[in-house]
């Protein structure tokens, strides 16, 4: 059943997700700074000794291919990237979430984490192959991020999908996904993503993709650019199959990206194409190294 | 009997009654379907980008993925089961393509891939006699080898034949 949900149940929704680990939450820091280095990372890592368990799992997997076991964590992740790291640190700190069944778009428990990661990687993508001047490991962090509300209004919205869909195809006054949220629950899923930002205290940039990923010109002007970079990815992940059910490419894509982002229509389809290979690398890399998502 | 599962970028074929072939959420992809009165025989390949000479080593490892590569292994493919090597006599069906709603060409990569499959398919005398394409939702597919019937569904609509 469709539930309206006002204020007051949103910060409880918010409330009852639990945090994100302390190791989680600072490498978010850390890694926002542009001018941060790498060391602050692996410092970061070897105080925790199950995230350093994890991270020599993924490299040592059979979908990196190293001729010789890693032992070194510092290796580990010179060689795997942020981006890994911080994948590994969020999957396991807020696996549960991200791993959700999102019944109320009519997603299988897993697509969430699965478009995200498309995301993750064609937004970093988007900023490399663009010669955008912003980090391309933020974007890729910010992209596992931005949908994360959609885990907190899912179940509000159980049934909703026959109801959303004919709201999006009414010729009067079409909605997109975000505005049929909207009117069926009384928040859209990045309003709820903002409010539980603010709780896990995300670094502003990440908290901003999260508001308005669906809506780039709204955002800090500071952050546009990340914001708009993400909105792509988040675009490219639906169009190559991957979105979490009734809502996907049920979104306005907003053209005001030219300015920030030189994209060729030939770009894209590398970007497209670079998207199913890493993605593919990187689920094995985790499956095999039993990470749960 | 049994259900052959494609993803991005893979063609497969069957002529035994009871098989299905299946694709799931097709968003900018366009599958595209091959069915041969003559044999009986069916075929999918589900097409992710139009043109293969972006990564000719990807075209190699896995033809089905571009619309130029994909058509001619498909057709090979099903020639191995008797049918013609040209598609002559092959009834063609496409869906998928949708686009994301947007004013600027770059992204319209679902009309560029259907484009191109048309292209293609004209360069062998092949043409679609039915089509479900464009639109801002994904689509599943699957088809029936024995009664060739081609089904779709997207959440939040009835499921509908092609």
């Amino acid at each position: 059943m469709v539930t309206q949900i006002n204020q007051q149940e949103l910060q409880k929704i918010v409330k009852a997700v639990p945090m994100l680990s302390p190791s989680a939450s600072r490498l978010l820091q850390i890694t926002a700074n542009p001018d941060h280095d790498l060391v602050e990372v692996v410092n970061l890592v070897k105080t925790d000794a199950n995230l350093t368990a994890r991270v020599l799992k993924v490299i040592n997997s059979a979908a990196f291919g190293m001729a010789n076991q890693i032992t070194s964590i510092d290796r580990a992740i010179a060689y795997l990237g942020e981006r890994i790291i911080i994948s590994i640190a969020i999957g396991d700190s807020a696996g549960k979430l991200f791993g959700k069944e999102l019944s109320g778009y009519e997603a299988a428990g897993g697509d969430l984490w699965k478009h995200d990661l498309r995301a993750a990687i064609a937004a970093r993508e988007v900023v490399a192959q663009s010669g955008l001047d912003i980090s391309t490991e933020l974007a890729f962090t910010a992209g596992l991020l931005h949908d994360i509300g959609k885990a907190l209004i899912s179940d509000y919205l159980q049934g909703s999908v026959t109801e959303a869909v004919a709201l999006i195809s009414q010729e009067e006054q079409p909605h997109d996904y975000l505005a049929a949220e909207k009117k069926l629950v009384g928040f859209d899923h990045t309003e709820a993503g903002y409010e539980l930002a603010k709780a896990w205290q995300l670094p502003d940039e990440l908290a901003e993709v999260i508001r308005y990923h669906h809506e780039p010109a709204r955002a800090n002007e500071e952050y546009r650019a990340l914001v708009y970079a993400v909105h792509l990815g988040d675009n490219i992940a639906m169009m190559g199959g991957f979105g979490t059910g009734a809502d996907s490419m049920r979104y306005k894509l907003d053209p005001g990206y030219v300015n920030y982002i030189k994209l060729s229509p030939n770009t894209l389809e590398n970007i497209m194409l670079t998207v199913d290979m890493e993605f593919e690398k990187l689920e094995e890399s985790f499956s095999d190294s039993g990470e749960k998502n | 009997m049994g259900q052959i599962i494609l993803g991005v970028g893979d063609y497969g074929a069957s002529n035994a009654p009871g098989d299905d072939i299946k694709t799931f959420a097709l968003g900018s992809c366009v599958s595209v379907i091959f069915l041969d009165p003559k044999t009986r025989a069916v075929g999918m390949a589900h097409i992710a980008l139009p043109d293969s000479s972006i990564n000719k080593a990807k075209a190699t490892e896995k033809p089905g993925y571009f619309a130029d590569t994909a058509i001619p292994a498909l057709l090979e493919l099903m020639a191995k089961s008797g049918c013609d090597k040209r598609g002559k006599g092959m009834v063609v069906k496409l869906c998928g393509g949708a686009n994301v709603m947007d004013t600027n060409d770059t992204f319209q990569i679902g009309k560029r891939n259907a484009l191109a499959i048309k292209k293609i398919l004209w360069s062998f005398g092949m043409g679609a006699i039915a089509e479900d394409l464009g639109g801002n939702f994904s689509r599943t597919v699957s088809i029936s080898v024995s009664a060739g019937q081609v089904t779709l569904s997207s959440p939040g609509k009835p499921n509908w034949q092609l």
